[in-house]
């Protein structure tokens, strides 16, 4: 029994390997290259003669990347919080309440989940120019705010579907109204996937790029893919070894976050994307 | 009473911020793609369809739109045929699918915009790893500039985009395959269908609701693409990688073409209502059934 699980793994593991090797190319690039000394950067070589862990730190002093790194918690935090504050009510009458305009509002939701900022940007650009809030981060909240909602309540609206109303109703029978419930009934059991729907909402906030690209103009304000992107785009010279290593503090703790988080995102989707 | 109208306070907040977000800076693009605008984004007076005109005599957006067309098909149906057998695999039990299923998913935890900055490195002419990698194998003889010429330049980014498509498909359809029931498949083995005919037979229909979603919603977020392409080549060189959303962003913001841009967007817009209510009327239908 053993030895077939072991050959099947084997088997399996060899059809894996080209997708792996291929997903994995970038980022052992970008690992390596962020370890190599300004003047082996140039030189293709797979493994640096000495690792210059000193690229982290002068990464870190002369790009910029300290604020840019600010910025991104401030705002990705900000609207993450907004987003779930205003969602949770609303997965709540989804998943709880039968009213007329009930089917209207999950259409309306689907639609908006449609749209990406991209088709959207030159209006928004426009009206946030007018207010004369360039350069605003707090716009970029609102902004982000508004476009993860419909994820959001979605994602929340299949979790909370999937709490078993008869605990609330046995509550009630009990003589407790319906604030009273909600408090001590339901919101202890939906805290685990407020808590992974919010982290879903933080690493799309994180990585945001084209609002983010238009609305900042000031490099004091960028948040950190722009930062990354600033350090690439129109320079003559470009120091890549900085650049890599921005790059991998940029990405490397949202990545383990994800992968600690992925299995609850399988099970969110799948419950969404059918009921 | 009191019942009757508190689902809708529930929903009021959320309703009006998202609609806020959304319809608001639509009714602007309305505008702007009916007047003539400066580049400083002043309306003056109003031209009608004179931008769509424009935008249609403009080679530049013709081919941006067959290009379009080529990347997201290209990317979705590579992601499509790509993610099934992963997820055939990744759904069995064997030694390290944890770690598997956490490699193939990296790609969605890391930045569009992060992979599309390392790839531009990667593919660099005279350092980049993928000519050396490539080289060490005897693939090439001499180094390629992958992102010098867009006959090399959009494979290279259709390539990206399937790769960063991969893990999302993959989550859609391990959703899938854990709803068929196992004892379908004994069932079918004492019968004596083979491992092809148990495929065939049983896990292609009960996966095709998801593949028409993930088909749908790729065909979506393809067409909506835009770091992938603007971090490596920004449409160039010469204009000749740009997609609809690239070039819609390089008249609206580099050239200051507003009302052209605009028009760009409401026949985005139009597109993405249709590929919207494919996907409405598609899970609609797995709702009834």
């Amino acid at each position: 029994m053993m030895n077939s699980k072991l050959k099947r793994s084997l088997v399996f593991w060899l059809f894996l390997s080209p997708i792996v090797v291929v997903i994995l190319f970038p980022y052992v690039v970008m690992t390596i290259t962020s370890l190599k000394s300004a003047t082996e950067v140039l030189n293709p070589t797979w493994w640096p003669e000495e690792l210059h862990w000193q690229n982290f730190s002068e990464m870190w002093q002369t790009s910029g990347i300290a604020s840019a790194l600010a910025n991104s918690l401030y705002v990705s935090t900000l609207s993450t919080l907004l987003t779930i504050v205003v969602s949770i009510p609303a997965a709540y009458a989804l998943s709880r309440y039968q009213f007329a305009g009930r089917n209207a509002y999950r259409q309306f939701l689907l639609v908006s989940q449609m749209l990406s900022p991209i088709v959207l940007v030159i209006g928004l650009f426009r009206l946030v120019a007018n207010a004369g809030m360039i350069d605003n981060l707090n716009v970029l909240v609102i902004i982000y705010t508004g476009f993860n909602i419909a994820f959001c309540v979605w994602m929340l609206q299949s979790y909370f579907s999937t709490i078993p109303r008869d605990l609330e109703e046995a509550a009630w029978m009990e003589g407790a109204n319906r604030w009273r419930t909600l408090r001590s009934v339901f919101l202890p059991l939906a805290v685990p996937a407020m808590v992974v729907t919010a982290i879903f909402t933080f690493i799309n906030a994180w990585n945001e790029f084209v609002i983010a690209l238009t609305m900042l103009r000031k490099e004091e304000n960028y948040t950190l893919p722009i930062r990354v992107l600033s350090l690439v785009a129109g320079r003559y010279t470009v120091d890549w070894h900085y650049v890599m290593a921005a790059a991998f503090v940029a990405s490397v703790p949202v990545a383990i976050l994800f992968a600690w988080l992925q299995r609850y995102l399988v099970r969110g989707l799948s419950i969404g994307a059918v009921k | 009473m009191q019942r009757a109208t508190a689902p809708y306070f529930l929903i009021l907040p959320s309703f009006i911020l998202a609609a806020a977000i959304i319809l608001w800076p639509l009714k602007e693009i309305v505008s702007l793609s009916l007047h003539d605008v400066n580049r400083f984004g002043m309306l003056r007076e109003f031209v009608g369809l004179e931008h769509f005109r424009v935008l249609f005599a403009d080679p530049d957006f013709i081919a941006a739109t067959w290009r379009t067309l080529v990347w997201t098909v290209c990317v979705v149906l590579g992601t499509l045929i790509v993610s099934v057998p992963i997820a055939l695999i990744l759904n069995e039990d064997f030694y390290g699918r944890g770690i598997a299923r956490i490699l193939i998913m990296l790609p969605w935890a890391i930045s569009l915009t992060m992979t599309a900055v390392v790839w531009r490195w990667a593919l660099n002419g005279e350092s980049g790893m993928l000519n050396s990698a490539l080289r060490d194998l005897g693939l090439i003889g001499s180094n390629i500039q992958w992102l010098a010429e867009a006959s090399t330049a959009f494979p290279m980014q259709i390539l990206i985009g399937i790769l960063v498509s991969v893990p999302f498909t993959v989550t859609i359809f391990l959703g899938g395959l854990s709803s068929v029931p196992d004892d379908l498949y004994e069932a079918a083995a004492t019968e004596g269908a083979g491992r092809w005919d148990q495929f065939r037979l049983i896990t292609l229909p009960l996966l095709r609701p998801f593949i028409n979603i993930a088909f749908v919603l790729n065909t979506i977020y393809v067409f909506n693409s835009f770091p992938i392409i603007w971090v490596t080549t920004q449409g160039g060189p010469a204009n000749s990688t740009h997609i609809l959303v690239t070039y819609l962003y390089e008249l609206g913001f580099r050239l200051g073409r507003l009302g052209e841009a605009a028009a760009i967007s409401l026949i985005m817009f139009a597109i993405l209502l249709v590929f919207t209510l494919i996907y409405v009327r598609l899970a609609m239908r797995e709702e009834k059934e």
